[in-house]
């Protein structure tokens, strides 16, 4: 994994976490491979592996079962809820960016549906 | 949490030359800590310091709550460069002095360390590229069962591959209390596994800090703190 060596790597983690999560690979109740493992995974320090589970564990994102290890929730709605936060998040960088252009709400739609329109066409 | 190492006012000199001046410093249990600083700022004395291998010092430094040196020696896993060995020696005479000489040495763990990085025990020691040498010092310094490990500059000169293995294990076999300290002159690809970096200038610690209070606080790379740590005057 690549790391931006600007943001703290526990954080990066925990949204590498959030995005395997939310788009399937791993899935609602399954079991996270142990820390050392992960730290090995993510070339990280093991230190902070366990930061980044500890918020997870505190967010009830991941449950922390004594004895067995570290599981993804079952709870469904944790996960829509996560989904919900990180698509607000990312589309409020691009709208606070584009305000900052002076671009108008209208053109920000329009703009947006150009975009995908064009990104369409290419793939094809 | 309890204190691995710690030094207090120590300085050294060597031919009448200042090599290190009233340095302070404190590394908590558990820690990974990139010793960083320019050729030549003393971070290779400072480890030999902390090892007992370079003795006359002045001040104290305390390992695992030992002062006495040969308490400090049994504690400290320091990476030998192996110059000491007839070039023509085999990798699995090597291991049988280090078998010997240090009752610590977990030949288990050597085994497995071995296997992954790939040390061929039957070639001689004059036979090991540079990459190759180097993760057989790692080997050997990590399988010594202790609380302190010292590496310096194991990531000189060796390819992106052979890094990343030597990385791989050092976050693989550090047992959760141990302390390793590793030097470099370059940090961007180490930065990812420290918990800390201490940066040596001007003959002293010229600064101590948490590398993700780094991120987090001054939203810096480690790279560039370093970089501008040395550009300050």
């Amino acid at each position: 994994m690549q790391y931006d060596d600007k943001i703290p790597i526990y954080y990066q983690i925990k949204n590498f976490i959030y995005r395997e999560i939310i788009v399937g690979n791993l899935k609602l109740g399954e079991q996270l491979p142990a820390v050392r493992q992960l730290a090995v995974d993510l070339t990280v320090n093991v230190n902070t592996i366990q930061r980044a589970l500890s918020e997870l564990i505190a967010e009830k994102v991941i449950e922390s079962k004594r004895g067995k290890g570290n599981f993804v929730t079952e709870d469904e709605t944790k996960i829509d809820d996560l989904r919900r936060r990180l698509i607000d998040e990312y589309l409020s960088d691009a709208y606070n960016n584009l305000h900052q252009l002076n671009v108008s709400d209208q053109e920000i739609i329009e703009y947006l549906n150009q975009y995908i329109e064009d990104r369409r066409k290419k793939k094809s | 949490m309890t204190n691995a190492i710690e030094i207090a006012n120590l300085s050294y000199s060597k031919n009448l030359k200042k090599i290190l001046e009233n340095v302070n410093l404190t590394i908590q249990q558990g820690k990974i800590v990139g010793l960083l600083g320019a050729n030549g700022a003393g971070k290779t004395t400072l480890m030999r310091l902390i090892a007992g291998v370079a003795k006359g010092s002045k001040g104290k430094i305390t390992v695992d709550n030992q002062q006495k040196i040969t308490a400090k020696k049994s504690r400290v896993s320091f990476s030998e460069q192996l110059n000491g060995f007839n070039p023509n020696i085999k990798i699995e005479k090597i291991i049988s002095f280090y078998q010997d000489v240090y009752p610590d040495f977990s030949t288990d763990k050597y085994n497995e360390m071995a296997g992954f990085l790939q040390i061929d025990e039957g070639l001689k020691l004059s036979a090991l590229s540079k990459g190759m040498r180097e993760k057989l010092i790692i080997g050997l310094t990590l399988s010594r069962e202790t609380q302190v490990y010292l590496l310096d500059e194991p990531f000189g000169g060796i390819d992106s591959m052979t890094r990343k293995k030597i990385i791989d294990s050092i976050i693989k076999w550090k047992s959760d209390d141990a302390v390793i300290l590793v030097s470099d002159h370059y940090v961007s690809e180490i930065a990812s596994i420290l918990d800390e970096i201490v940066i040596i200038k001007d003959k002293t610690v010229y600064a101590q800090k948490s590398t993700e209070e780094i991120r987090e606080k001054y939203r810096e790379g480690i790279e560039e703190y370093y970089e501008n740590a040395y550009r300050e005057e």
